[in-house]
């Protein structure tokens, strides 16, 4: 029986039932999930939705791959587009 | 004062040594480096820390887009100027003045502000506003479809008039302060709130602030102090807080490049400057707070984030944002700009603007009190105004003409502080 | 539509309990026994928290002591049988806004939706603290939990080489489970050493099952030959291309200063557990609009399972008490700790003295590109700049012009190393508290714009079409 995939970018990534996009991630060997803005690597981190280090985009909806399960036929890729240019965490907003 | 020869140049009136500064937000803080690049011996003082307050949680519009002909849009078009020539945009045309030339370079960006209408009624007041812009000499230009999804792709197809009000900027309020504060190299006391006068009746001048710190003697005193005004000078019936409350963004770039500027909604221009002229007739909904005002601003933030605001509402009681001004202000985002429908709000915030009895700041001597100074009420609008306020405090201060025409902000207006001083 | 009408329900209830761990499982049946009723929410799809996360689709479970099962046995039996509970799983808690409603983010619905409880219950654990070393923010450096969240749920250990770091009991534990699986870590670098700590190791002679429980890591550990090095402190870390791929390389030294290096796959890190209380709201009984406000379990005070279940179940009998009583919600009884809970205190008192580093790292001793905040990519030279040029900055201040905390992550990872490299640095005589750069907000985590925002207003509403 061939198990359910999920899209990263354009590669399909098998899954079992119930697993999240980061558990899936990880097994197919993937641990970057794409740039930030500041110039980081996206990753898992902590597992339980708290640093926001693996915050990846889900049907167009930025989700924590740690807490979102894997379901067949989505399309989950980096938070941010490849960076054209990066900028620097610099200041911008209030409060 | 000095001329540009660093020769000393004789003024009206001797010019005071010592200058004591309540209210390090941005008019405090402006007033100070002005002061201090005169050579004056300048204390700030605050009752919390720079930029506590409407400073430190305002968004940063330096615009005139939303000002209708008078003297606001004549200040905000001197203050605008003033940011320019500040942050090395523009030559400062020899102000006679030494010291450091480009005290906010970096910090005051250039763009414009677009505002938006999306209904026959919004299209009509508009175009109204957009020609007396145009009549008052600031360059607007009118963009209609379909050249709208070329100049600004992230609108939504629902607009149907965008005016593009060209020499706007943003500067952020906190940022502007710690640079402002920075260049005056004054000491500022944080945790010092002047809790009373000391006036010397019959010379008709203060002597001193007192504070739980003590007493402070100077020869001059600026009073700048935002919200705490109403309480030290009995102006409870002139001045009022209102409320605004701010939303915050995660970064989007992509999004971000499809916003060459902020948009206002053209319902901004109706609550605006007033706020019972776009009174909510949600006000007897959940939130036990009086009626309120919403205006739409999404303001695309250097860091690739979004500012979007706000709320009008005349209390400060509370600092907190509520869901129902917070869902409405993220619908009304989204109608207008539907990709940030996919952007995650990260934080929100608000802040109480000073507002004034009859919608001008007051600027100006405390009548009866030779050596005070009154520079408060800046609604929404005081980043904008703050550098050119400070400026023409330190005139006022020295004995020199100001640049700015403060006859229309006179505090003396009010009968109020006639009775107080 | 009334345009200030949020799309919301507005739903009632009696106890609004967050987290479904043990402490908030607990609470919620107590509650619901009491006559209550209760709406429990858990952000993620299965019940159990920490310690007793559920595998998925049919995975092995992790092993556990027969303690542990029974346990979780019990607080699902009392749960499942608890008259009239509302669960919502895959629910975040999102915080109290001004009117004193409770947001929660259904994320299925991809709705925010307001609740009006009369309590609400915060029990949402524990997060790892992790001191910032140079390389912490490498991808494949994770935290000892997070790995062990991956065991958990999935019942494979993690692939490739392992290296543990850091300091705590949690070190040996996720070590053990994955020797349990068939695939022990390359090492466990401590910085303490219990072994050495005397006094402390003698004081749980009174607590037998936590030392059995330690005693069965060790056991197994030994038997798969782990190192495990204590008086070991990681220094950073290190990407390094090798062959086809990247390898991380840690850095360590041991408790004569010598220094080593370990390649790996994966690094673990884990420096104890804080109060996952960032953001949350307090107690505030003086508003009428404002439900009372509870902590039990980890998210009070990181006492362990036991403890939290001793927790959650009190707190249902005091929620009760105090719905019923006229002045109950004043608050008067300040939240006290319940006696049970001593011991529980007292046991992680010397664990916590049995594991402390041997020579802790100041952070002030950090390298300046050492990042502090991660997701504004804020580093130690930048605090120490902002620093230098005004000692007295307010916290505020420092969070604004140095942007520390005001990321994703809303201060959960940078919040108290920040203030300990700022007391350390100004050498404040009352150290900065990490609330103090995180405050009480809304939303306690990003929450998509779509699902707060309602459907888009028809475009001219009738308030402005007079003007
Ligand atoms: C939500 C919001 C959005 C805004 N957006 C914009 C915008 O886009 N563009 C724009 O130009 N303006 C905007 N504003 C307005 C602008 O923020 C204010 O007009 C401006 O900050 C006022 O500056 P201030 O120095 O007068 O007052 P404040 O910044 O309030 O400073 C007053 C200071 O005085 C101190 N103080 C008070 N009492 C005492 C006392 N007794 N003794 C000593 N110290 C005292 C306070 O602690 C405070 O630090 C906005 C305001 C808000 C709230
Ligand atoms: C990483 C880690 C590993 C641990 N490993 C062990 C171990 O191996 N052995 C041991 O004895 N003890 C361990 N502990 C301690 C033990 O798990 C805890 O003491 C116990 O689980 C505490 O129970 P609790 O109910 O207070 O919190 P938790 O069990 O942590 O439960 C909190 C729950 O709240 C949910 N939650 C958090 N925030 C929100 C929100 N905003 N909205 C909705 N839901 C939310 C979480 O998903 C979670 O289910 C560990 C703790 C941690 C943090
Ligand atoms: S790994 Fe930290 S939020 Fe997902």
């Amino acid at each position: 029986m061939t198990r359910p995939t999920f899209f990263w970018m354009s590669r399909p990534i098998p899954f079992s039932d119930g697993e999240s996009i980061a558990a899936a991630l990880t097994a197919a060997g993937i641990v970057s999930l794409g740039r930030d803005p500041v110039g980081q690597s996206a990753r898992y981190f902590c597992g339980i939705g708290a640093c926001q280090a693996c915050t990846v985009r889900v049907a167009g909806v930025p989700r924590e791959a740690c807490l979102t399960r894997a379901e067949a036929g989505a399309r989950v890729e980096p938070l941010h587009p490849a960076p054209l240019h990066l900028v620097q965490g610099e200041p911008g907003d209030a409060a | 004062m000095f001329n540009p020869w660093g020769q000393p140049v004789a003024t009206a009136h001797p010019q005071p040594a010592s200058v004591v500064v309540a209210g390090a937000g941005i008019i405090g803080s402006a007033a100070a480096y002005f002061l201090a690049r005169r050579g004056l011996n300048v204390t700030v003082l605050d009752a919390l820390a720079p930029a506590a307050e409407a400073s430190g949680a305002a968004d940063g519009a330096v615009s005139v887009a939303s000002k209708r002909p008078g003297p606001l849009m004549q200040a905000a078009l001197q203050g605008i100027a003033l940011y320019r020539r500040l942050a090395g945009l523009d030559p400062d045309p020899g102000t006679g003045l030494q010291g450091d030339d480009a005290p906010l370079a970096g910090l005051f960006h250039p763009r414009s502000t677009f505002i938006v209408a999306a209904s026959p009624t919004e299209r009509a007041v508009l175009e109204a506003h957009a020609a007396a812009l145009a009549q008052a000499g600031v360059a607007v230009a009118a963009i209609e479809p379909p050249a709208i999804q070329a100049r600004f792709p992230a609108l939504s197809a629902a607009a149907c008039l965008v005016i593009e009000v060209r020499g706007d900027g943003h500067a952020i309020g906190y940022q502007v302060v710690r640079q402002l504060l920075a260049a005056a190299r004054v000491p500022v006391l944080r945790g010092c709130p002047v809790t009373r006068l000391d006036i010397d009746a019959a010379g008709g001048r203060i002597r001193a602030v007192e504070t739980p710190r003590g007493r402070i003697a100077a020869d001059a005193f600026v009073f700048a102090t935002g919200n705490g005004t109403a309480p030290l000078f009995g102006l409870q019936a002139v001045l009022t807080p209102r409320k605004g409350q701010l939303l915050i963004t995660e970064r989007d770039l992509a999004l971000s490049r499809a916003m060459p500027g902020s948009i206002m909604s053209g319902r901004y221009l109706l609550s605006k400057g007033s706020q019972t002229r776009a009174l909510d007739a949600g006000g007897e909904q959940a939130s036990a707070s009086a009626a309120r005002g919403f205006g739409l601003v999404v303001d695309p933030l250097r860091t690739g984030q979004f500012l979007i605001g706000g709320t009008r509402e005349d209390h400060g009681d509370k600092r907190e944002t509520d869901l129902a001004a917070v869902s409405r202000i993220l619908s009304d985002a989204v109608a207008l700009v539907p990709g940030l429908a996919g952007v995650r709000l990260l934080r929100g915030f608000a802040g109480a603007r000073t507002a004034v009895r009859d919608g001008l700041p007051l600027v100006g001597p405390l009548p009866g009190l030779a050596n005070g100074f009154l520079a408060t009420g800046f609604e929404g609008d005081g980043i904008c105004l703050g550098p050119v306020t400070g400026a023409a405090l330190a005139d006022l201060v020295c004995g020199t003409a100001p640049a700015l025409d403060l006859a229309p902000f006179a505090p003396s207006r009010f009968a109020e502080l006639q009775a107080a001083a | 539509m009334r345009p200030d009408a949020p799309r919301k329900i507005e739903r009632a209830m009696d106890v609004l309990v967050v987290g479904g761990g043990p402490a908030g499982m607990a609470c919620a049946s107590a509650c619901a026994r009491q006559g209550l009723s209760v709406t429990l929410v858990d952000q993620r799809a299965s019940l159990g928290g920490a310690i007793f996360r559920q595998p998925v689709g049919g995975a092995a479970p992790v092993p556990q002591p027969a303690s542990s099962r029974q346990r979780w046995r019990r607080l699902l039996a009392d749960l499942t049988s608890a008259p009239g509970l509302d669960l919502r799983l895959e629910t975040l808690f999102l915080g109290l806004e001004a009117d004193g409603l409770a947001l929660i983010e259904d994320r299925n619905a991809g709705r925010v939706l307001s609740l009006r409880p009369r309590a609400l219950v915060l029990a949402t654990g524990a997060v790892e603290r992790i001191l910032p070393r140079p390389g912490w923010t490498l991808p494949g450096v994770v935290t000892a939990g997070g790995l062990q969240v991956l065991m958990k749920e999935t019942g494979r250990p993690p692939a490739g080489r392992v290296v543990l770091a850091g300091s705590g009991p949690l070190l040996l534990a996720v070590a053990a489970q994955m020797t349990g699986l068939g695939h022990p870590p390359l090492a466990i670098l401590e910085a303490g050493d219990p072994l050495r700590r005397w006094s402390a190791g003698l004081a749980l002679i009174a607590h037998p099952a936590l030392l059995r429980e330690a005693a069965g890591y060790l056991a197994t550990l030994a038997r798969a030959r782990v190192p495990w090095h204590r008086g070991a402190v990681l220094r950073r870390i290190a990407a390094e291309s090798e062959g086809e791929g990247e390898t991380l390389v840690a850095t360590w030294t041991d408790r004569r200063g010598a220094s080593h290096s370990l390649a790996a796959d994966r690094i673990a890190l884990h420096d104890g557990l804080a109060e996952n209380a960032f953001g949350l709201p307090e107690d505030a009984a003086a508003s009428p609009r404002r439900p009372l406000v509870l902590r039990i379990g980890d998210c009070r005070a990181a006492l362990g399972a036991p403890a939290a279940i001793a927790d959650g179940t009190a707190a249902g009998e005091r929620i009760a008490a105090r719905l019923a009583s006229p002045t109950g919600r004043q608050a008067t009884d300040a939240e006290t700790e319940p006696a049970a809970l001593a011991r529980h205190r007292a046991a992680q008192g010397h664990i916590a003295r049995a594991f402390a580093p041997l020579a802790p790292v100041s952070p002030a001793d950090l390298a300046d590109d050492t990042v502090l905040c991660r997701c504004e990519g804020r580093t130690v030279g930048d605090l120490k700049r902002l620093l230098a040029e005004d000692e007295g900055l307010s916290p505020r201040e420092l969070k604004l012009s140095g942007r520390f905390a005001m990321g994703a992550c809303q201060g959960r990872f940078c919040a108290a190393n920040t203030a300990a490299l700022t007391s350390s640095l100004t050498g404040a005589t009352t150290p900065f508290a990490p609330g103090a750069f995180t405050g009480q907000r809304w939303p306690i985590r990003p929450v998509p714009i779509a699902a707060l925002a309602a459907p888009a207003p028809a475009p001219s509403l009738p308030d402005e079409s007079q003007t």
